[in-house]
């Protein structure tokens, strides 16, 4: 029996003294030197205690509250979702010519915030982009709850939503026939469907490991049990780490091409059509950009709290937001040329309808959307270019924020101004929202944090056993340079 | 879930050991002792890492895993799964034909068979993995020891397993223990109870009981039968906010749900309303008297009280019928029709009405119209007597109506035979009226009007 067990072991107190947020800059890149992803001379032990940290300690009252008022807020958007099933989609100001309003608007907003998830996870991955595993676990949760908002939106615009399963190819006794694969509607039933089971998969077969060590940390015997049950009886053996990897790299290599396809196949929901500011081949890429902008950005917006509140600063860095930030930067310019392409592609097909269509945005009796979209998405985080910005929590949330305002105002701006003046200038109108619009959007904001602070509270936000690899790699990477070693 | 209690030394009852397990603070330490233990020749061993340790497989002589060829198979099972799919549902079992584009695969086929592809590898892929490792898999000797949480955390693990063929107890003990553990220990059996906690059996069996009720009560709606109305849980279309035809209203001042028709309107068909060749009358000709009567039509397909005597069982028929012809209500009736066929009297047209005859007709009057047809024949024997004879075409009553009026009796039906309007198109009336003027003739024609030439032939076929 070895005699030193616990000499190695991290305490909190040593932790909690060890730690001063502000002494933690590793945004500077050394020449020869990789920059240390995790700070604070962190041991496999204390990477473990900060983590679970998390869900073992009693939750700060700050959890208490956004729990409280968004749970309620999920709540009422339950409430909604009932009186509109009753009364039906009249309660929403979708009327002619704009029957897609802010539903489809809603729809696409939160499928595109449900692309950093999996794209850091599996994209980052096979570009053996080690900083992504202080972020992908949360990231991945993002994902499944935004994509959870998402769903709801065309579920509930079917008019009948009871009869929403009639998306699904089934051998139907009542209706005798099937679903119409050449429409884009339906692609996008696969797709979204798809996406939202595999990263659901992806999620939970990335946290057996960490859900073995919440087992084994628990002290109720109840805890055990559940977590037991959810880690499927994980023991760490090789030869299971051995398949782990190897289905972890195959289903990298999956969602990868995946993630690229969701926002594709949404954006042909409006590109296969004829409406003019539609009818474009620009589209996949463009939205498949602006939905990593929209992202990144929220991620953003989620870590930058998480990590001050439950003090994961030396696992989550300033490096790791500094990373993302310059991301937004590209995804923000490579959304502003599109945007740019767009007006270029109108003039330059001498095409009457789109060239209106733009002037029209730009222009017309939308004019306010598209220039805040413009502001938000475009101007706001060229900010990021200053690294002062970009390492700063606070300003790199507001930026965040101001993405995804811009990002929702983007979708709002396609969808409303194309159809509501199309090719028939006697069918022009003006789409007025309602108040159930405003509410139901923001209930689904209730929804997505009401999960994302359960899944703080009970799942291992940060990918434990992955960061502590990236650990041992940087150590044997330090043992072949043969430069200070790791501390055993 | 196993229990974690420190065991004791002196144990009463020795329990079943699966192997040694040595405990290693870093995983250069784990590597080192891995090698020697392959070194040594054994094979059934494992180690236990909080992460994937970095050349851990080579160090204990893993082979490489055959997931990936499973996913292969998986994935090609989903890409022809959903071009199978989107082939048979659109193109073969329900076709849409939509801008003339192909049915089966086209281009359009592509999102959705590559959505299917991913899908099928990657829960192939994961359920693979958990199939390979053979989990879940809740009661794990290793388990037992309480040091073994840390495996997890940050603690390394290197385990040789009893059932190896070269495994001695005490031999692997000194060999570990050459690798300078931080601890070793013998992998024993858990002997905690395994049984489930009674509250646990209790409350899922209550669980599936709750679950089931619902499923009963659609089952019981679904498959029994009442007479209580339907219990609508989504209304659909079942309660629409409209009016029907009969029923009253505030929006109109006469408080008619129904509207009449506009002045200076013509509804579809309602031209026919005013044309001889549709009525065989001629409506213009009406006056007060019988457009009262043509407002009966409907019920005078009805017998008459005045027809009752003529109606009631009639004795001694016979097979012409003409001594016993009810009295058709078509006697009262006293219209303006027309006595020139508006069709034109070919060859062609008394063809078509001789088929028609035929197929239509001829079964209660008979081929020659002597109301002698198959049914008369046959109903006549079964209902001896009661049976009421069809009309013969060859009475004077018949003979004498204009062609108009039994182009109406086709149309609208008389005392027992019905309204033929919905088989026969008015021309087809029109051309069995003919074809009925050319069966009369055929029966009641003098000698003179026969053409010379098929005198003779007459007179031999007599």
């Amino acid at each position: 029996m070895g005699k030193n067990t616990q000499t190695n072991r991290v305490t909190m107190a040593t932790i909690a003294n060890s730690f001063n947020p502000r002494e933690i800059d590793n945004t500077d890149d050394i020449p020869g030197r990789r920059a240390p992803l995790v700070t604070g001379n962190q041991t496999y032990g204390s990477v473990t205690d900060i983590v679970c940290r998390v869900a073992e300690d009693a939750q700060p009252m700050l959890w208490w509250v956004l729990f409280g008022f968004s749970s309620m807020t999920a709540v009422s958007f339950l409430t909604l979702i009932t009186f509109l099933i009753y009364k039906g989609v009249g309660i929403w100001g979708n009327m002619n010519p704009v029957f897609w309003a802010w539903p489809i608007v809603n729809f696409v907003f939160w499928v595109g915030i449900g692309h950093a998830g999996t794209l850091i996870s599996a994209i980052l991955f096979l570009f053996r982009q080690n900083w992504r595993t202080s972020i992908n676990r949360a990231a991945e949760a993002m994902t499944i709850f935004a994509v959870i908002c998402a769903g709801i939106y065309p579920g509930i615009h079917v008019g009948r939503a009871w009869l929403a399963f009639w998306l699904l190819p089934y051998p139907s006794l009542n209706l005798w026939m099937w679903p119409q694969f050449r429409s884009p509607l339906l692609w996008d039933v696969f797709a979204v469907g798809t996406y939202a089971s595999v990263s659901l998969v992806f999620w939970y077969m990335g946290m057996i490991p960490d859900l073995a060590t919440y087992r084994d940390r628990s002290k109720s015997p109840l805890r055990r049990m559940v977590y037991g049950i959810l880690c499927l009886g994980w023991t760490g053996s090789s030869r299971h780490w051995l398949r782990y990897e190897k289905a972890y790299t195959l289903l990298a290599a999956f969602a990868a091409p995946l993630v690229l396809s969701v926002h594709t196949v949404v954006s042909f929901d409006f590109a296969v059509s004829q409406v003019a500011g539609w009818h474009t081949t620009i589209f996949p890429p463009y939205f498949v950009a602006g939905a990593i902008f929209s992202g990144f950005a929220m991620v953003v917006t989620l870590l930058v709290p998480l990590r001050a509140i439950y003090k994961l600063e030396n696992l989550i860095t300033l490096r790791h937001l500094d990373n993302m930030n310059k991301i937004i930067l590209a995804t923000g310019s490579l959304v502003g040329l599109a945007y740019a392409t767009e007006f270029f592609m109108a003039w330059y097909s001498q095409n009457q309808y789109e060239g209106f269509t733009f002037m029209n945005r730009a222009f017309g009796p939308y004019w306010w959307a598209y220039w805040t979209m413009v502001t938000c998405n475009v101007i706001s985080p060229q900010l990021f270019w200053f690294k002062k910005l970009r390492t700063s929590p606070f300003w790199m949330v507001v930026i965040s924020i101001f993405v995804n305002i811009g990002m929702w105002f983007e979708r709002f701006v396609i969808t409303v101004t194309s159809l509501s003046r199309d090719f028939l200038p006697s069918s022009w109108g003006y789409f007025r929202p309602t108040l159930f619009d405003g509410l139901m959007f923001f209930g689904s904001f209730g929804v997505f944090m009401s999960l994302f602070l359960l899944f703080c509270r009970f799942l291992p936000t940060i990918a434990m056993s992955e960061v502590k690899g990236i650990m041992s790699a940087a150590a044997h990477s330090e043992h072949a340079e043969g430069a200070h070693g790791h501390n055993h | 879930m196993s229990e974690h209690k420190p065991r004791k030394t002196t144990e009463k009852k020795v329990p079943k050991a699966f192997g040694w397990m040595a405990e290693y603070q870093d995983e250069n330490s784990l590597l080192a002792a891995a090698r020697k233990v392959r070194d040594s020749g054994y094979t059934k061993t494992d180690a236990f890492t909080p992460f994937p340790v970095h050349g851990i497989d080579e160090a204990l002589g893993i082979k490489p895993t055959i997931l990936p060829f499973i996913v292969l198979c998986a994935g090609l099972t989903g890409l022809s799964t959903a071009l199978l799919m989107q082939w048979w549902m659109n193109g073969v079992d329900y076709k849409y034909i939509i801008s003339a584009k192909p049915f089966g695969i086209t281009p359009a086929s592509i999102p959705v068979a590559f959505e299917l592809t991913v899908l099928f590898s990657a829960f192939t892929t994961f359920l693979g993995m958990i199939a390979l490792n053979q989990l879940p898999k809740f009661s794990n000797p290793v388990f037992t020891n309480p040091r073994f949480d840390r495996a997890t955390n940050d603690r390394f693990f290197l385990y040789v397993e009893a059932a190896d063929k070269y495994y001695n107890r005490d031999s692997v003990k000194e060999l570990l223990g050459g690798t300078h553990p931080d601890s070793l220990d013998e992998v024993l059996e858990d002997t905690t109870p395994s049984a489930l906690p009674r509250p646990i059996i209790l409350g899922t069996i209550l669980l599936v009981i709750a679950g089931l009720i619902p499923a009963m009560i659609i089952l019981n709606i679904r498959a029994g039968y009442s007479t209580a109305p339907r219990f609508h849980v989504f209304f659909d279309m079942d309660f629409q906010p409209k009016k029907k035809a009969q029923q009253t209203t505030t929006i109109f001042a006469d408080g008619r749900s129904m509207r009449p028709q506009v002045k200076g309107t013509v509804g579809r068909g309602q031209l026919e309303e005013q044309d001889p060749f549709y009525l065989g009358y001629d409506p213009s000709k009406l006056t007060a008297i019988d457009t009262l009567e043509t407002g009966k039509f409907v019920s005078l397909q009805e017998p008459k009280a005045t027809d009752s005597s003529a109606a009631s069982p009639a004795s001694g028929l016979t097979s012409d019928g003409s001594a016993q012809t009810p009295a058709a209500p078509s006697a009262t009736l006293n219209l303006p029709w027309i006595d020139k066929l508006p069709i034109e009297v070919n060859e062609a047209n008394i063809a078509v009405g001789k088929q028609k005859f035929e197929t239509y007709c001829s079964a209660c009057h008979g081929y020659a119209g002597f109301g002698d047809g198959l049914v008369h024949k046959r109903a006549d024997s079964l209902a001896q007597g009661y049976w009421l004879a069809p009309t013969s075409l060859h009475v004077d009553k018949v003979r004498s109506q204009p062609v108009g009026q039994i182009f109406h009796t086709i149309t609208k039906g008389q005392g027992k035979m019905a309204s033929y309007a919905s088989s026969l198109n008015p021309k087809e009336r029109w051309a069995i009226v003919l074809y009925v003027r050319a069966l009369q003739k055929s029966r009641n024609a003098d000698l003179s009007e026969v053409p010379a030439d098929m005198v003779k032939t007459l007179d031999e076929v007599k």
